[in-house]
């Protein structure tokens, strides 16, 4: 058995230069290109050195121009919102894992919960799943108390956690009426491999390996809409991965945007809107 | 003034009895630091995972007891403004214990408030950063102005003492008394008379920071939040504050009598008769409005606040409402204070003080987590919380700092006022 799985294996991994050279274009360039990009990919390099310096190989090589792309993820001015379809739902946390998957979020936080509620008596009974991932609240009560601003409210609409300037005093998790906010005890999945060795770049700051100091231990934690993914032009991952397709994430700003027109209809509504809280989660019942 | 000598006050009173128990008294408490203290060290190594918070419960023993700390001290200072600013001489014997305890009140509040962040390496964030919506944030500077005009005060109150002091004892306490004087030399009348006039400035700025901004601001930090609907009523600080005139009257009659007896003084139980009448009034005071808040909660029958109730009155955690707040806090005190065979007794009533000081130790408890328990989301189960040994230890060994601070200072200062000033004040 072992013979045939390395076999497999041993065929599958591809030698990228030989490849290439079954091609009619210029291997070491494909291979030099190909490098770099994996650095651009990475943030080493930037997109204006590497159009600079290959613009003029690949004209001649592929007759096609390299130019700088107009940057698709040009945010400014958008203010995101997020729908939640309640007949959509199936209650199946599938935003949850992929959330704690994203986030890279250890146990006993969760940025993402689906509450169930079940009511009646057989055979009339009515089951609600309601989502509940951070309102970003356009009054949100957990800024306002936060002694040291470490939690506030962004242009983008996101409510910005900063995991930097916390203290932990905790008084936005008893402030905050949905429970969206959790504590990082500092536990871990340390039943699993390599679970601190990457941490998600939450608001697009690279954090590095779960360890003492760079990680977010010791303070409150809550969703950022997946501001990381929203950066590279990606939905959150709550709304990527929804099997009923229940989740619908863009600019609440923008009045022809699918987000806007189902925040307008008639179905809508939000969660304790008696809180003033003015949260940009909208529910469709 | 009649005063009270122990039945069982031995004809062979030393010095060294009383330095023998001094001795013992520092000892224990530097024990329980040791215990406490080790609690604490693993508590700093570990973070906050070895307590019994979650994200469901997140405040819990230690913000009760913030809470309750910083509400002895307004109440200790309040009831030295008594004497400082409205010239209630029948209770000066208390006075400066009542600014000492009220600093050192401070200094345990703030020691568990420190123990309670997630990053208590960033306490300081507390003070580069200010934001002006947050109650917690404006709190932690009224703490530390409140702070300071309690050591100012307290200075003016020691200052001819320890120029005295400075000058006719030797050893460590002279020495002290000759830094803490601060270059003052002055004992004419004139200049005490000055004392007494910068002392009652201070008391009268004190009166509104300590009332509205040290506790009614603490009592605030918890009305505001809208998320909670039990805490979320306008009298909630006042509550607090007149909580805090409780607690603080009763934490002084208990200090004074106990530290009268263990140095075999003699106790003055005239004074002790009008503190208690003075707590029992403010124990009234408090349960009426206590009252008030949970009849008008439950009539407007709003689900949240009724589930909150029920939580506090009748949930596994109710002993802490009926058996300690109620019970032991308010109806046994009264009884002693009022009882004809107890009444005249300084052990009872040092008793029913005691008794008070606990039973408000419940009302901080009964504040800060019934309400957590049940959570925000409807759906979600009752969450449970009671503090384990981490908690406790931790918190007995930040309470005998508190005390062995107290005991230090008592030893070194002259906080004890001697019969001929008492009536000096006007
Ligand atoms: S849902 Fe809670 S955590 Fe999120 S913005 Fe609103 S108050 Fe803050
Ligand atoms: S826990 Fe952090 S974010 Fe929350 S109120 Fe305290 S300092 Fe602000």
């Amino acid at each position: 058995m072992g013979k045939t799985h390395d076999l497999i294996i041993d065929q599958s991994r591809w030698n990228g230069e030989e490849i290439l050279k079954s091609s009619k274009y210029d291997t070491a360039l494909g291979l030099n290109m190909a490098e770099d990009a994996r650095k651009l990919a990475d943030g080493h390099i930037s997109e204006e050195a590497f159009v600079a310096k290959y613009q003029e190989s690949v004209e001649k090589e592929f007759q096609q121009t390299l130019a700088v792309q107009a940057n698709e993820t040009d945010h400014s001015g958008v203010r995101w919102g997020m729908v939640i379809d309640l007949r959509k739902c199936v209650g199946c946390e599938t935003c949850t894992v992929s959330c704690k998957a994203e986030n890279r979020t250890p146990p006993g936080v969760s940025y993402n919960q689906v509450f169930v509620k079940e009511e009646g008596t057989f055979p009339n009974t009515s089951r609600t799943n309601i989502a509940r991932p951070c309102m970003h609240c356009d009054k949100p009560p957990c800024a306002s108390v936060c002694p040291v601003r470490a939690t506030y409210k962004a242009d983008n609409g996101i409510v910005i956690q900063d995991a930097d300037r916390c203290i932990g005093c905790r008084y936005c998790m008893v402030a905050c009426p949905y429970g969206a906010r959790t504590f990082d005890f500092g536990e871990s999945y340390d039943e699993m491999t390599g679970y601190e060795q990457v941490q998600a770049p939450e608001h697009g700051m690279d954090r590095g390996k779960r360890e003492d100091g760079k990680a977010p231990v010791g303070t409150v934690r809550k969703c950022n809409f997946c501001f990381h993914r929203l950066e590279r032009g990606e939905e959150p991952a709550c709304v990527e991965t929804c099997i009923g397709d229940a989740r619908y994430f863009g600019d609440l700003n923008d009045p022809d945007s699918t987000v806007s027109q189902l925040a307008a209809s008639d179905r809508a509504f939000r969660l304790k809107e008696s809180a003033g809280t003015q949260p940009r989660v909208y529910y469709l019942r | 003034m009649e005063v009270y000598s122990g039945k069982q006050q031995s004809k062979m009173t030393t010095e060294a009895i009383v330095a023998r128990r001094y001795k013992r008294w520092i000892s224990a408490l530097i024990i329980s630091m040791i215990i406490g203290g080790a609690a604490i060290g693993y508590r700093v190594i570990e973070g906050l995972s070895v307590t019994n918070l979650s994200s469901f419960v997140p405040w819990g023993a230690w913000v009760a007891l913030y809470i309750f700390f910083v509400g002895l001290s307004a109440g200790a200072f309040l009831l030295s403004t008594l004497i400082f600013v409205f010239g209630m001489e029948q209770y000066e014997k208390v006075g400066r214990y009542a600014l000492f305890t009220a600093l050192i009140c401070m200094v345990v509040a703030l020691t568990f408030i420190l123990l309670d962040l997630g990053r208590m390496d960033r306490a300081f964030n507390a003070m580069t950063y200010w934001n002006v919506l947050s109650v917690l944030s404006w709190e932690v500077r009224f703490y530390l102005i409140y702070m300071v005009l309690l050591s100012v005060e307290l200075w003016f109150a020691m200052r001819t003492d320890l120029i005295r002091m400075a000058k006719t004892t030797g050893g460590l306490k002279g020495k002290l008394a000759d830094i803490l004087r601060l270059g003052s030399e002055d004992l004419s009348e004139r200049s005490e008379k000055k004392d007494h006039r910068w002392m009652k400035i201070l008391g009268m700025i004190g009166i509104p920071i300590a009332i509205i901004g040290v506790h009614g601001g603490t009592g605030t930090l918890f009305a505001a939040v809208a998320a909670q609907p039990y805490w979320n009523s306008p009298l909630f600080p006042v509550i607090f504050v007149v909580s805090a005139l409780v607690s603080g009257t009763a934490l002084l009659i208990a200090m004074y009598a106990v530290q009268r007896k263990a140095a075999n003084k003699s106790v003055d139980l005239q004074l002790i008769k009008g503190l208690t009448m003075l707590m029992i009034f403010f124990l009234v005071i408090d349960l009426g409005l206590e009252f008030y808040e949970f009849l008008v909660a439950g009539l407007s029958m709003k689900p949240e606040k009724i589930e909150i109730l029920s939580v506090m009155f009748t949930s596994s955690m109710s002993w802490s409402f009926w058996g300690i707040q109620i019970f032991l806090g308010a109806v046994v005190p009264i009884f002693l204070v009022f009882n004809r065979r107890t009444r005249d007794s300084v052990k009872w009533l040092t008793a029913a003080s005691v008794l008070v000081v606990i039973g408000i130790i419940g009302v901080r408890f009964n504040i800060v987590v019934p309400t957590q328990v049940v959570q925000s989301m409807s759906p979600l189960p009752h969450a449970e919380y009671a503090p384990n040994w981490v908690e406790w230890f931790s918190a007995l060994g930040v309470v005998s700092m508190g005390l062995l601070l107290y005991s230090i200072g008592v030893k070194l200062l002259p906080l004890e006022t001697t019969n001929e000033e008492v009536s000096s004040y006007e």
